[in-house]
């Protein structure tokens, strides 16, 4: 297993109101392929700010983030634009798309945006519906993004952030604003991709969706504090011992 | 609490509020300055005219021993109210010259006048009526200081008959007769003993001297009838026909007038989106703020007060910035009139309390939806998921184009009301600017050849006004032939061979249906009747036959087929209307006699220019060569070619050039304005999308093409609907103008180029420039704003 991604000495600081705000503090840690991470903490703990400063969505203040081996600190915003385009995929709390735009067409969007891509417009499409079938929502493929529910518009995001065929999937509170039963749904279907080979980080509040994942980090206040190895959920009905687990740790964290 | 949010939300939304301040402040000048004008302009002629006390009828005399014709005519005419009589001296273009004999432009006839006996008011440049002028000085009415580079404290040299003098030129005026760009004479106003002092010479007291009289009469039918019998009229009309003189000028200020309305309309409509915009971006805080408690009457007072604010403040501003703007507009008009209102500033001051009130009603309006909106809306981002409706049929796989350029056609097919306001505004616009365009292109063009009273095709033009009096003197059509053969011996011996022609006009008393009129009649010399254009019936062959135009078939109430009697002097003759012609001379009250009419020179009125035919058919390039070489042989610049002889007629083609580029500009203006104002407002709609893409990979070129691309369509959309109606609307709202001044059929002269290709590119060059910096400002969004959303 080759590293995805590592963070060394990352440190990000805002400056608001003429007071210097350090969120992340010489964070260091890394993801390798494969992997599915999950990073937990309280709120204003800087677990969003991490997400976007390792995956170029965000400038670093110090240290290092390598992706795939480049240093994505010093690449350029053209450079990142692309890397993001073509080698990662976003899911966000909000499941934002382009509201003039079909479901389906808001899927294939990055394909159709991708040089790399050398697939005819029809083979983009036949993909982005193959994406949508695999996640069940293929019945919702011309509607309007207002005409659908949140739990099918946030599995058409991964469809999206899949769309590219990318190396990592970051995805920040994906199942935020989603019911219980859409959330279920949303992790089933990153924690399928994962077993399929890719590599997810994602963000969240929630311990169920994090007994999903093969490992979690906990942060606080900007540092690492925790790291618990959960390792590959084989079966369902392991899930219940994993989250317990997971909630006995955070406790001793002073979740 | 209410002025602290209002406070944070003028400081929040700071660059949407500006934006919205300058429209305000736009509206309200276009608005003040526009409806000023319009004002101005349908009061028009006739304010002038009523300042200038010309009467309602006027004639003027010239020719040998024209002294004292009219007054006993007048006498005993009973429908001649009353009536003022002014002596003038008519001199040729070569009587003035520059102080050290150089020649001068001076348009058509020159009249000499005495200021002390003038009959009407002239005004000067800053419209105050001109009294005296000083023994030794002179001020000269039209355009004659202007176009011959002159200025006041410089001295002209006038030479009549024997008699000569250097006079220094005290000052421009207007004058309300002569000064219309359609009559063009220029007449110079002298002190009376430097008048007198012409006129102590008997030659020009007998042949040069002739009288101008303003006439108050009820009913201008009865005069016109009456003083047919006047012997040497070299113009008579009603007051109506001299507002008509003023149609050039009022063409221009017709498109002040419908630019004015144009700006209103455009105005008004981007207020009535930036306002409705503004507040549909407002449902968060609405929501937040029912959430809280606020009731729909509280909320709604905080944007119509925000409104209320922000309307009074550009309301100020705008009326200042209306009262030059508006000079400036009416400015190219009022050159040669006294334009004006008595509403004055009032007009201003209403229009913009107006403006203000218009404002508040939108604003009354768009703040309806706050009824509809919850607190729920502030949740679900403004989003309801009641939509049942497919947006756009417009589908990404369907199309092989980038998907900037994708997005921007959806876009724009998905919401066509939202990209509503740009096109409306641009196709509002720019039609006005073309239709301008046509209309100028033809005035410079040939186009009106045939509506001067020449012949269509003609090689060259000669104005020789000199030669023309010479002429009108002799007293002999057989002097008048000698005079064009020796003009066209001597071109021949230059190596020109060519045939020289000229329309002579006379005045005649015809009668119809038992009463008479003094009307102009054209007969040529060297060129047949059936040479010119008829676009019904037929030329005129024999003796007793003529064709009369649409405005003498309204006056004499006769048609193709009818019988006028012509009293030719020696004898009178039932003429029958053979056909129609249009022509603008004499503004469309004219007939063309066969050439084989017994016209009698005395009955002479005026000779047009010398029309020349090369009987050896040069080249173009070759007949302007020889145009050079006419114009070194007499040394005389008026040779011209039949465009630039049409140019020369419609003196008023400069004006309409200047006011073809003032349109330009405020249309780019009013495209930049509007493009920037929408931009912006859609860039603060689409924050949360515009992240969305940076954050999958978009860079932030391909987020300013697709912004580019939307503005750069609607422009496009705009200019080819633009251009398409140009044509029939141009002749739509052009012709009726043209019309007036006798050219009842204009065909006008398009341009595609320039209409089809250069203007339409202006205008999508500008927007897309413009949108394109406007867009940059999507730089400044973060990716991290994509969770970020507000």
């Amino acid at each position: 297993m080759s590293t995805v991604l590592k963070a060394k000495d990352l440190c990000k600081t805002y400056i608001v109101n003429k007071r210097q705000n350090n969120v992340l503090k010489n964070v260091s840690f890394s993801i390798e392929e494969g992997e599915m991470t999950a990073i937990m903490g309280p709120s204003g703990s800087g677990k969003s700010t991490l997400l976007y400063a390792v995956s170029g969505m965000d400038g670093i203040t110090a240290g290092e983030v390598s992706f795939c081996g480049r240093n994505i600190a010093r690449l350029g915003e053209k450079e990142l634009a692309d890397l993001r385009l073509d080698e990662m995929g976003f899911i966000f709390q909000q499941m934002y798309m382009l509201k003039n735009l079909t479901v389906l067409d808001n899927i294939v969007l990055p394909a159709c945006q991708s040089k790399k891509n050398k697939e005819t417009r029809r083979e983009t499409l036949k993909r982005g519906e193959e994406l949508m079938r695999r996640l069940g929502i293929i019945d919702i493929a011309d509607n309007d993004i207002t005409e659908v529910s949140g739990g099918q518009l946030q599995r058409a995001c991964i469809c999206r952030s899949m769309i590219n065929n990318p190396k990592i999937i970051f995805a920040d509170e994906p199942t935020g604003a989603l019911n219980r039963t859409s959330s279920d749904e949303v992790m089933n279907e990153l924690a399928r991709l994962n077993a399929d080979g890719t590599t997810v980080m994602l963000v969240t509040h929630d311990s169920k969706v994090a007994a999903k994942c093969t490992r979690v980090l906990y942060i606080v206040d900007g540092n690492i504090e925790g790291e618990y190895n959960l390792g590959r959920c084989e079966a369902p009905s392991q899930m219940r011992e994993r989250e317990r687990s997971l909630n006995n740790w955070l406790l001793e964290l002073g979740w | 609490m209410y002025l602290s949010i209002l406070k944070k939300d003028l400081k929040r939304k700071r660059t949407m509020n500006i934006v919205l301040l300058l429209f305000i402040i736009l509206a309200v000048t276009f608005v003040s300055s526009g409806f000023n004008n319009v004002i101005t302009v349908i009061n028009g002629t006739d304010y002038y005219l009523d300042k200038a006390e010309i009467g309602d009828y006027l004639i003027i005399t010239m020719g040998d021993n024209a002294g004292g014709n009219i007054a006993s005519v007048l006498d005993g005419a009973g429908c001649a109210e009353s009536y003022k009589i002014e002596s003038c001296i008519f001199g040729s273009q070569d009587s003035v010259t520059k102080i050290d004999g150089t020649k001068v432009e001076t348009k058509n006839t020159a009249i000499f006048q005495s200021v002390e006996d003038a009959k009407m008011n002239y005004f000067d440049t800053d419209n105050q009526p001109v009294t005296e002028v000083g023994e030794g000085e002179v001020v000269i009415c039209g355009k004659f200081i202007q176009n011959n580079g002159f200025k006041a404290g410089d001295y002209i040299r006038v030479k009549l008959g024997d008699v000569q003098a250097d006079l220094k030129i005290a000052g421009r005026a207007k004058d309300a007769v002569l000064g219309s760009d359609m009559m063009g004479n220029t007449r110079f106003l002298l002190n009376k003993k430097d008048y007198e002092k012409f006129l102590a010479d008997e030659t020009i007291n007998a042949h040069y001297r002739g009288e101008i009289a303003y006439i108050e009469t009820n009913d201008t039918k009865e005069l016109s009838s009456i003083i047919s019998d006047i012997p040497g009229i070299a113009f008579s009309g009603a007051r109506s026909l001299i507002e008509i003189t003023y149609v050039m000028e009022m063409i221009v200020a017709f498109v002040v007038l419908i630019l004015s309305l144009c700006l209103i309309i455009v105005s008004f409509v981007v207020l009535r989106f930036s306002i409705g915009f503004t507040i549909a971006e407002e449902y968060r805080e609405i929501g937040v703020m029912k959430a809280i408690g606020l009731k729909n009457r509280k909320i709604r007072g905080l944007y119509i007060t925000k409104y209320l604010l922000m309307a009074i403040a550009g309301g100020i501003m705008g009326f200042f910035a209306g009262i030059p703007f508006g000079n400036m507009l009416i400015k190219s008009v009022s050159e040669n009139m006294v334009l004006g209102n008595n509403g004055g500033f009032l007009v201003n001051i209403i229009s913009t309390i107006g403006t203000i009130a218009v404002i508040l009603l939108f604003a009354y309006g768009c703040t309806g939806r706050v009824k509809k909106l919850t607190p729920i809306d502030a949740i679900r981002s403004g989003q309801t998921g009641e939509r049942f409706k497919k947006k756009s049929f417009f589908r990404i796989g369907r199309v092989k184009a980038r998907p900037s350029f994708f997005m921007a056609v959806n876009d724009i097919l998905s919401a066509p009301k939202r990209f509503m306001t740009v096109i409306v505004s641009f196709f509002i616009c720019t039609l006005l600017v073309l239709m301008i365009v046509n209309t100028t292109a033809t005035m410079n063009s040939s186009k009106l050849i045939s509506t001067l009273g020449t012949k269509e095709g003609s090689d060259l033009y000669i104005t020789d006004v000199e030669s023309s009096m010479r002429m009108m003197n002799t007293g002999d059509r057989e002097a008048v032939e000698k005079e064009l053969k020796r003009i066209a011996d001597e071109l021949a011996g230059e190596g020109m061979p060519c045939d020289v022609g000229v329309d002579i006009q006379y005045k005649y008393k015809l009668t119809s249906k038992g009463k008479n009129f003094s009307v102009t009649c054209a007969q040529s010399v060297n060129i047949g009747a059936d040479e010119y254009e008829y676009y019904e019936g037929d030329a005129p062959e024999n003796e007793n036959e003529l064709a009369i135009t649409p405005r003498i078939s309204e006056m004499l109430n006769v048609k193709i087929g009818d019988t006028v009697t012509v009293d030719f002097g020696t004898e009178k003759l039932d003429c029958i209307i053979t056909g129609y012609f249009q022509s603008m001379n004499s503004l469309g009250e004219i007939v063309r006699f066969s050439d084989d009419a017994p016209t009698e020179m005395a009955f002479v009125s005026g000779i047009l220019q010398n029309q020349i035919n090369f009987t050896d058919n040069p080249s173009d390039e070759e007949i302007l060569n020889r145009k050079e070489r006419i114009i070194e042989l007499y040394g005389n610049e008026d040779v011209f070619t039949a465009a630039e002889y049409c140019v020369d007629c419609v003196s008023v083609v400069p004006t309409m050039m200047a006011v073809q580029l003032l349109l330009l500009g405020i249309t780019l203006i009013v495209v930049v304005l509007v493009t920037v104002l929408v931009e912006r407002s859609f860039i603060s709609d689409e924050r949360s999308q515009i992240a969305i893409l940076k954050a999958i990979g978009f860079k932030t070129g391909d987020i300013v093409k697709w912004h580019t691309a939307r503005f750069g369509i609607a422009a496009l959309i705009a200019a080819v609907l633009a251009a398409a109606l140009s044509i029939p609307m141009t002749e739509l709202c052009i012709s009726p103008i043209f019309g007036m001044m006798g050219a009842s059929s204009v065909d006008f002269n398009i341009d595609p180029l320039r209409i089809f290709l250069f203007y339409p590119a202006v205008i999508f060059g500008v927007t897309s420039l413009t949108a394109w910096l406007t867009s940059l400002y999507t730089k400044t969004i973060k990716t991290s704003e994509a969770t970020n959303i507000e």
